[in-house]
């Protein structure tokens, strides 16, 4: 686990939370909400969107945290995919919008996009210090590129296609090879 | 029950990850999540994924929440599990809330209002027999709650200044606590209320006071005290949520 987090016990409060108190997700927002915020924010890009599914994230935490099983994974972990997925469905649904006003140019929108993943790629300083670094490790700087950049700013194939400029099936090929490499080296 | 072979096998391993990475369609990912939870290898397929990216995430700089996301939070939480949780000073301060500007459920119930209101649309145009309603609706909005993505009113507009909220079912409203109808086009800075409204009751009002309605504006139910919101914004859980759509 990461350093931070490590004192914090997540898996009890998510069974304080099961139990109905309302402190105990208190607790967890005090703990995680600034770093849930933050991989949030990277996805969705909107301040005030990025707050809004965080409320969301932890009334579903709360109300699911009794179907959370120790046995089947890390608290912490099921804790950030929740907000994960819910800032993922947002976007994807928000794309799916975009799309339905066929006549407004998304260009913008996508520079910015672009951009972000410029910057990202910069400063990439993506070394954990776990084990799945040295099997991203293995994979080509361009494929591991498009993997963490799909993970941390929640690019859809089409982005890191436009972004990296190699055609659409490359891009869906190569990560589902990066994929199956990933799985493979950490087994 | 089929038994997988390893390719297949292999495949939802790729899926499941390529789920957690966040690649997939909106379509895509819907029929993942609706797969999870009756296939328990895929359920762990995926949370192998989320351990092995988790820490990942520390990549993305944390940002420090507004000091109104918690109360926030806390209000909704509240309002989830106690009805009657209530004195006579129960007053909700004032605070500038965002709650509408960018929502995402807003978004979500917009891309699924739209199908909806066409289906709704064909269903009320056979229904409706009242002879008041002389012509077709201009614009509709189907809303919906936003846990279940189901239907609960719907909102039909003869005219661009008249309005009329049609309950599709029930709804239990808590003691001490009453329904407020909102609106807010794209343009404007805040929702404006419609007044209360009556589950289970259709209304129909005119929006005099208010510019002629717009395609895509948001309505949505809030939960508030029996009073209405004190602030003149809404305070409460939203429970149905839409777009309109010009018919």
């Amino acid at each position: 686990m990461t350093d931070v987090s490590s004192e914090f016990d997540h898996a009890a409060v998510l069974a304080k939370c099961a139990r109905g108190e309302h402190d105990a997700l208190h607790q967890l927002y005090i703990h995680e909400g600034a770093r849930l915020l933050g991989v949030v924010l990277r996805i969705v890009k909107d301040r005030g969107m990025a707050e809004d599914i965080v409320h969301d994230a932890c009334l579903n935490i709360w109300q699911r945290a009794d179907s959370f099983d120790p046995d089947k994974g890390s608290a912490r972990a099921w804790i950030f995919s929740v907000a994960r997925h819910l800032a993922l469905n947002a976007i994807r649904y928000r794309d799916r919008e975009i799309t339905f006003d066929s006549n407004a140019p998304t260009e913008l929108d996508h520079d910015e996009h672009f951009q972000h993943a410029d910057v990202a790629e910069e400063s990439f300083d993506w070394q954990t210090g776990q084990r799945m670094d040295s099997c991203l490790e293995q994979l080509e700087p361009e494929r591991r590129n498009c993997v963490l950049h799909a993970y941390i700013d929640g690019l859809s194939h089409a982005e890191i296609a436009a972004h990296t400029g190699a055609p659409l099936g490359t891009v869906k090929a190569w990560i589902k090879r990066s994929l199956l490499r990933l799985r493979e080296c950490m087994a | 029950m089929t038994r997988p072979n390893d390719h297949e096998r292999e495949d939802d391993h790729a899926l499941a990850g390529e789920y957690v990475l966040g690649t997939l369609s909106l379509e895509q990912r819907k029929v993942l999540e609706a797969r999870l939870p009756n296939e328990p290898e895929l359920q762990k397929a995926v949370m192998a994924w989320e351990e092995r990216f988790l820490p990942y995430t520390a990549i993305t700089t944390p940002v420090a929440p507004s000091d109104y996301l918690w109360p926030r939070i806390e209000r909704s939480l509240k309002a989830q599990k106690t009805p009657a949780n209530r004195t006579g000073s129960a007053v909700v301060p004032p605070r500038h809330r965002r709650i509408l500007h960018s929502l995402p459920l807003w978004r979500g119930a917009a891309g699924f209002g739209l199908a909806a209101a066409l289906v709704m649309g064909i269903m009320l145009a056979n229904e409706v027999t009242e002879p008041t309603i002389s012509t077709t609706p201009e614009y509709m909005v189907v809303l919906l709650a936003p846990q279940t993505q189901s239907a609960g009113w719907v909102v039909q507009a003869s005219s661009r200044q008249e309005i009329e909220l049609i309950p599709l079912g029930t709804f239990e409203v808590p003691e001490g606590k009453a329904l407020e109808f909102w609106t807010k086009a794209d343009e404007w800075q805040a929702p404006v209320s419609l007044g209360l409204v009556e589950p289970g009751q259709p209304i129909r009002m005119r929006l005099d006071q208010l510019p002629p309605l717009e395609d895509n504006q948001l309505f949505e139910l809030t939960l508030e005290d029996e009073a209405g919101s004190a602030t003149g914004l809404p305070t409460g859980p939203i429970e149905f949520i839409g777009r309109a759509v010009e018919i």
